[in-house]
């Protein structure tokens, strides 16, 4: 081992960058998604349908509570027990790793997603909500004009730690075949041996892409936080 | 459903006994990488909360890189360089070819490590909310750093630290599965072995689902039950 | 010359309000004229801030009737279950009719001041954007806080705060004002200035029902005050009367213990 072979280094560097784009797509496909499923899922939680409530908790509470290699196992080989599930118009895409992948990190990280959007919603100022609804605002534009606005603000610190988790867990794609920086990074071991020197690059790559969307995140958090920070006068003073 | 009983069952040609012998595995890995994780986030901890900055940077670096890196990748540098090291071994003795490291060893060691990085944040913080007040106190009745650490820091901190050591339990937990990829027979590996021999990968998965789902569900009220008994005497402010 | 019926402003007949086995209001009935301004006092725990609150509806009473201008509010009142509104566009249509000023102010954070006041009467009650931002400015104005329009309630003093709260709730052109203890939560300096306002406002010959712990406020510019104890009205009656010949011996000790 020798970490001061800077043309191996290197050069596996850039051969794990290869895998950079499979990383994102899988990040970025199941973040959107699962973000919508996860609206859909915090509403159930918010309710106050006990039926929702409880659908969505049974939902949180399965995916939460299962490792997600177990999930996607079940969706990359498990489906394949069900003749007719090969047969079906879904088939297609159910074969391939890169959907059950996406499918497996959406499922899950919709879970985690709702109970933050959920928190969110609770963390909202009950004062303020009661101050709208004394103003005869109905429930869809209190939603839309009170709330929706501080919730996002205020879930984002813990929004930004799931993004981290989801970039993490597109690694698990590597075990069904996969090539995205992982994938790359085992096989590159497996042919070199040098398994300190590969994880130092692969490391470094998604410590990178961490540090990139905490960066992106926080800028966003700052500017939905206007309301928050001293005013500065137009002379430069502070108030 | 007599059929799911027959091949999960503990007769003969049953899988349950392997099942339930994988969940052992699995749990007596995930506690021996769980307590590793303890020590290493105990030290982190109190590095990051030292005078001195170059262990607070060491610290900081430590639980940052771990916690950023995928669990898959420290498991494979834990299992392939220990693999490596082995091997330089071995042939100084003589041996040929490519000798594994002991699976369970390199797994609950990749599980400490990256555990470790995660209850380090969980022990900063709750010694951080710990009352200033109090401690002041102890020190104004001339408690001296090491007794204020055993009787006021030490039990305070124990109270903040079990809802967040509860969370990186059901996290070793999950990455315990991950382990299957390096070959260990734990639950995951096992719903692999039998889903491959039966050609019944949804039933072993489902099972192992279950299984993961029971054992988190126990753990979770064992934690609740540690956190009541901590929190007895204090007055929730709600 | 006809004697006509004044239509109360809001008319409260015998209501009762339980949060589980404890009654607060026991069987309360008031009647509001418009153009008075009601001051309602008691201890805490005595249910004034439970009854201003059904005014509005934010706390639904399990028994009994509220009436804005004669028309009252649809209840599901029945026995075992938690009471409620049945005809929502006729709660919301009520409510921007009668606004309320809360003891923490409330002003909605991510917006400014301008904003807050504009916020509901373009998106309640469908008015023009440009025609509310001018009278908002000059609602500003009025309460002595135009320079701060465009900064964020965070930014205000509590009592700037509160301004801006009431010139929000002028700007829904109320036919009735709520005040719940808008003093309450202020630092003895700041009181002044929001009572100022409020004093101009019933001056003004606005409806005003205001529960407070201000005794000089009750005194001097109600035309009617109320007295609770424990969920009953003991005293109802103008100031000269309640104050001079109080009837209930424990108004008598609130008064003695409020004294300023």
């Amino acid at each position: 081992m020798n970490l001061f072979d800077i043309p191996f280094l290197a050069e596996s560097f850039l051969a794990l960058c290869r895998g950079i784009p499979l990383t994102l797509q899988l990040t970025v496909l199941s973040v959107s998604s699962g973000a919508l499923l996860a609206i859909l899922l915090a509403s159930f939680r918010l309710s106050g349908n006990q039926v929702l409530d409880g659908i969505a908790r049974g939902y949180i509470f399965v995916f939460r509570g299962t490792p997600l290699l177990v999930q996607l196992y079940i969706i990359y080989y498990g489906l394949s027990q069900f003749p007719e599930l090969r047969k079906s118009f879904a088939w297609p895409f159910l074969r391939e790793p890169y959907w059950c992948a996406s499918l497996a990190l959406c499922l899950n990280t919709a879970a985690y997603s709702a109970e933050i959007i959920r928190g969110g919603v609770l963390a909202v100022p009950l004062g303020q909500i009661e101050a709208a609804r004394a103003y005869g605002m109905g429930r869809l534009t209190l939603l839309r004009r009170i709330i929706a606005p501080q919730a996002l603000r205020l879930m984002l610190p813990a929004y930004s730690n799931e993004l981290i988790l989801v970039v993490k867990s597109t690694a698990l794609a590597s075990t069904i075949t996969m090539m995205e920086v992982t994938g790359i990074a085992a096989k590159l071991i497996s042919a070199s041996y040098r398994p300190v020197e590969i994880f130092v690059c692969a490391g470094a790559i998604y410590l990178l892409l961490n540090f990139f969307i905490t960066r992106v995140i926080r800028l966003v958090e700052h500017r939905l936080s206007r309301d928050q920070r001293p005013l500065v006068v137009a002379t430069g003073e502070q108030a | 459903m007599g059929a799911y009983f027959d091949l999960m069952g503990f007769a003969d040609g049953g899988w349950g006994i392997d099942m339930l012998r994988a969940t052992a595995i699995t749990l007596a890995v995930a506690l021996c990488g769980f307590g590793l994780g303890s020590l290493f986030g105990m030290a982190s901890a109190a590095a990051s909360l030292s005078p001195i900055p170059s262990l607070r940077y060491l610290a900081d670096g430590y639980t940052t890189v771990l916690r950023g890196v995928p669990d898959l990748l420290v498991i494979y540098l834990f299992y392939f360089g220990g693999s490596a090291v082995i091997t330089q071994l071995g042939h100084l003795f003589g041996a040929e070819g490519f000798v594994s490291a002991p699976v369970f060893l390199t797994g609950a060691m990749a599980i400490g490590v990256v555990s470790g990085a995660y209850q380090a944040e969980v022990f900063r913080g709750a010694v951080l909310a710990l009352s200033r007040g109090e401690i002041e106190a102890a020190k104004a009745y001339g408690m001296g750093s090491f007794l204020r650490f055993r009787r006021i820091i030490l039990p305070q901190a124990a109270r903040f630290a079990i809802p967040g050591l509860g969370n990186v339990w059901q996290l070793v937990l999950k990455e315990s599965a991950l382990i299957s990829v390096v070959g260990l027979v734990e639950l995951m590996r096992q719903a692999q072995i039998g889903a491959g021999s039966t050609r019944k990968p949804f039933t072993f998965f489902l099972t192992a689902g279950v299984l993961y789902l029971l054992i988190s569900l126990v753990s979770g009220a064992a934690f609740r039950a540690a956190e009541a008994r901590a929190m007895r005497g204090i007055r929730r402010v709600s | 010359m006809t004697d006509h019926i004044r239509i109360p402003a809001v008319e409260i007949a015998r209501l009762e309000k339980c949060y589980g086995t404890l009654k607060v209001l026991h069987d309360i009935s008031l009647k509001a004229q418009p153009g008075e301004v009601i001051s309602i006092l008691g201890a805490s725990g005595s249910g004034k801030s439970t009854l201003l609150r059904c005014v509005n509806m934010l706390e639904v009473p399990n028994a009994g009737t509220v009436s804005i201008f004669g028309e009252a509010y649809r209840l599901d009142q029945r026995p075992d279950q938690p009471a409620r509104v049945i005809d929502r566009r006729q709660l919301q249509r009520l409510r921007s009719q009668a606004t309320m000023v809360f003891q923490s102010f409330n002003l909605w954070s991510h917006l400014t001041i301008l904003e807050n006041l504009i916020e509901a009467p373009v998106h309640v009650q469908g008015r023009e954007r440009k025609a509310c931002i001018a009278e908002a400015e000059a609602l500003l104005e009025r309460v002595g806080i135009a320079d701060k329009r465009h900064a964020y309630p965070a930014h205000l003093s509590g009592g700037q705060q509160q301004r801006a709260a009431i010139a929000r709730a002028l700007a829904m052109h109320p036919k009735i004002m709520l005040f719940d203890e808008p003093t309450s939560a202020l630092d003895p300096e700041l009181v002044a200035e929001v009572l100022k306002v409020m004093r101009d406002l019933a001056a003004e010959g606005r409806t005003m029902l205001v529960v407070t712990h201000e005794m000089g406020f009750a005194r001097d510019v109600s035309s009617r005050v109320v007295f609770l104890h424990k969920g009953y009205i003991e005293e109802d009656g103008t100031p000269a009367d309640v104050f001079t010949h109080p009837r209930s011996e424990r108004f008598r000790q609130f008064i003695s213990t409020h004294a300023h």
